[in-house]
């Protein structure tokens, strides 16, 4: 994957060739302007003879036609052979046929309008080089992000340190990254410490510590410490190469508003050439042929289907842009429109409220158990489970030798250690294996009410109770304010989880969420989602992990999908958030509204632009020059106003 | 398969919606999305179709290909 280009990137090479077009554009018609217009016209001086003016613009104008406008008349007339017509044929036709009336003159009684054809060229190609520039601005962030990857990277052959190209990286290589250095690429630490400067990448402000066996993300600097960091990722498969992809991709996405737009941008071309044939006929029955021309002509080069194609992608373009600053990226420019439909958020409790680090924060022996025994059942027990509650104890006690292990989905594990079975789970399990847990009712109530989540460790055979062990996952540090906010603006929340009731209820409170869903299996999740749909309209977000959560945020109206670091499942969601907070949510809400509402005003712009415009074209009430500016000034506007976007506080 | 090709010489907006007619005209294309903001064309197309063909595709709306990948 090559993102660079030699030297300059293709979007400043444009810029460098309108400029130099421009250039040479105005200092030949500054003279056409000067001798036809400002002397004869504002000081009343002829100092050239009728038909030597007509000689002069058409000297002077060549040049600005056809060197100058080369490109553009080529690009244009192509489309009459290949019927893939673009704006550049409504110009090179109206400005030729300007041009050619200047040759007219000399055998017929005619306006000369070849002077203007230089002149419209010329604003033509000033309109291009302003939009051009413009639209580099547009998508500054974006291409930012194209150009953030390392070039080099310093790594280890042996004993040596070489700097090799970023190209040639392998996985495995062993990359020596110093202080104030970028990551070459993806990797995990294997000797040093650091702190990490991701911003660039995730949009988390503060840099994240780092030690060994941390893993790494290419393109962010490293800030402190030197670093040897193992690639694991080269190439197309890093962080960075997806979030590129991504955002590539999603500026080709389409916003549903925007159909109609397309739909007349793909006509438009073809239907102003009608539309000016039209009036080039109806003039020259009911007026002369010098106003069929002026009106003709003034009908080519007013309409700009540019304004109505840009409207949409120029502002999905800042707005992405400025999201992906923020850690926030769109993947499918539909949900910018659907957000606004959206009244309920849901969100899943694991890893999206909560850290999703669980700790154990209680264990409590039954009376006649020796610790000892229990952390090496619970401890052997729990080292062979996968489920995130067990990470944590694993390193309480040695581990014995565990026969016939069991998962229980959504209730805990069970096997067998020396002859004897154990299970290992929540009080649903215990009450399916007629456990007696009655003493430990109250005990398991209360570690709930506080948000933890309780498990119990029994003997099968005498349905005997050896302890409990309480885990609690705490709320991410700005859980409260994100939601404290969406409150604010009207927004209804509901949490869904696995966990009991009971927790739940804890962790909402805490949180101020209302609504809970509790003891829902992960795969019944989207069936959740539909109930609420089918209850509250087509106006859910789901907001989790992206692993588990995947046919949620696909069912749900608008999937937010949460990672940290490298942790993000890029393919759910529409919005991908890659820093973990739940502040991210309110910033992608807000950052969708603000760029849809910024779609909506350009449309509006652009239709009305053109519903004005070419109607006092066709009635010939526009001087072809002018109407040459106004198209001019309608795509820089659409342009410069999808800039102001970035004015708005997200 | 997806595909991604760089576009050179797009400048207005009705050269996206060129280049998206155009590649949606070959066999085997079921989807083509191009952006003039990342000068890229992002299409979703079956096996058969050959880099040559896409190229053409694009030339055919009178751009140029650069890279596909």
């Amino acid at each position: 994957m090559n993102h660079k280009y030699h030297g300059e990137t293709a979007e400043e090479k444009e810029i460098e060739s309108w400029k130099k077009k421009l250039v040479w554009g105005w200092i030949l018609v500054i003279p056409i302007i000067l001798f036809m217009y400002i002397l004869p016209f504002i000081f009343r001086i002829m100092i050239l003879s009728e038909e030597l003016m007509i000689w002069v613009s058409l000297v002077f104008a060549f040049p600005v036609m056809f060197v100058v406008g080369f490109s553009t008349l080529k690009s244009g007339f192509r489309g009459f052979t290949s019927f893939y017509f673009n704006m550049d044929s409504l110009i090179a036709l109206g400005t030729v046929v300007a041009y050619f009336t200047g040759v007219g003159t000399l055998f017929f009684e005619l306006q000369n309008y070849s002077g203007i054809s230089a002149m419209i060229m010329i604003i033509f190609v000033t309109g291009k080089y302003i939009e051009s520039k413009a639209r580099g601005r547009a998508g500054q962030e974006i291409r930012k992000l194209l150009e953030l990857g390392a070039k080099n990277a310093r790594i280890l052959r042996g004993k040596k340190e070489i700097e090799i190209p970023i190209s040639e990286v392998k996985i495995g290589d062993v990359m020596i990254v110093k202080p104030g250095e970028k990551i070459p690429t993806d990797g995990t630490i294997t000797k040093g410490e650091s702190s990490v400067d991701e911003s660039m990448v995730t949009g988390e402000s503060l840099p994240v510590d780092k030690t060994k066996g941390s893993s790494v993300i290419g393109a962010t600097i490293n800030q402190d410490g030197v670093l040897y960091v193992k690639a694991t990722k080269v190439g197309s498969d890093t962080f960075l190469a997806h979030i590129i992809d991504l955002v590539e991709e999603a500026q080709g996405s389409k916003v549903p508003i925007q159909k109609l737009a397309d739909k007349i941008t793909n006509i438009f071309v073809p239907s102003v050439l009608g539309l000016s044939v039209l009036t080039f006929i109806g003039w020259s029955i009911f007026g002369d042929f010098s106003s069929a021309f002026g009106a003709s002509i003034a009908v080519l080069v007013i309409s700009c289907p540019c304004a109505l194609g840009l409207a949409t992608p120029i502002a999905l373009t800042v707005g992405s842009g400025m999201g992906a600053k923020r850690g926030i990226l769109i993947r499918r420019g539909e949900a910018i429109q659907t957000m606004k439909n959206i009244k309920v958020v849901m969100f899943d409790k694991t890893g999206t409220i909560t850290k999703g680090k669980p700790e154990v924060t209680n264990i409590e022996v039954s009376k006649g158990i020796k610790e000892k025994d229990f952390f090496e059942i619970a401890g052997s027990l729990e080292k062979l489970s996968e489920h995130p509650l067990s990470k944590n104890y694993t390193n309480l006690k040695s581990h014995k030798e565990v026969k016939s292990f069991k998962v229980l989905r959504g209730r805990g594990i069970e096997g067998t250690i020396s002859n004897k079975k154990y299970i290992i789970g929540n009080k649903r399990l215990m009450e399916e294996n007629k456990i007696k847990i009655k003493d430990f009712i109250k005990r398991i109530e209360n570690l709930e009410g506080e948000g933890k989540t309780v498990m119990l460790l029994a003997l099968e055979k005498d349905k005997k109770v050896l302890g409990l062990i309480a885990v609690a996952d705490s709320v991410k540090e700005d859980s409260l304010k994100a939601l404290n906010y969406l409150h604010k603006k009207g927004y209804y929340t509901v949490m869904i989880t696995g966990d009991n009731e009971r927790t739940a209820q804890a962790i909402a409170k805490e949180v101020g969420i209302k609504k809970v869903i509790a003891n829902v299996l992960p795969e019944d999740k989207s069936e959740k989602v539909k109930e609420l749909q089918a209850k509250n309209g087509e106006n859910v977000a789901f907001v989790g992990d992206g692993i588990n959560d995947a046919p949620a945020l696909k069912q749900a109206n608008v999937g937010i999908a949460m990672g940290t670091g490298t942790d993000i499942a890029i393919e759910a969601g529409d919005i991908v958030l890659t820093k973990g907070s739940l502040v991210g949510v309110c910033e992608a809400i807000e950052l969708s509204k603000a760029t849809f509402s910024k779609i909506k005003q350009n449309l509006f712009w652009a239709f009305a632009y053109n519903i004005v415009a070419i109607p006092l074209a066709v009635a010939g009430f526009l001087h072809p020059v002018i109407a040459e500016i106004a198209m001019a000034l309608s795509s820089i506007t659409v342009v410069g106003n999808a800039n102001l976007l970035r004015r708005r506080k997200i | 398969m997806k595909k991604k090709i760089t576009v050179e010489g797009m400048h207005c907006a009705s050269c996206a919606t060129n280049i998206e007619r155009s590649l949606k005209k070959i066999s085997g294309v079921e989807s083509a999305k191009v952006s003039m903001m990342t000068r890229k064309a992002i299409i979703e197309a079956d096996e058969k179709v050959t880099d040559e063909e896409l190229k053409k595709a694009v030339a055919r709306a009178g751009y140029k290909a650069i890279s596909i990948e």
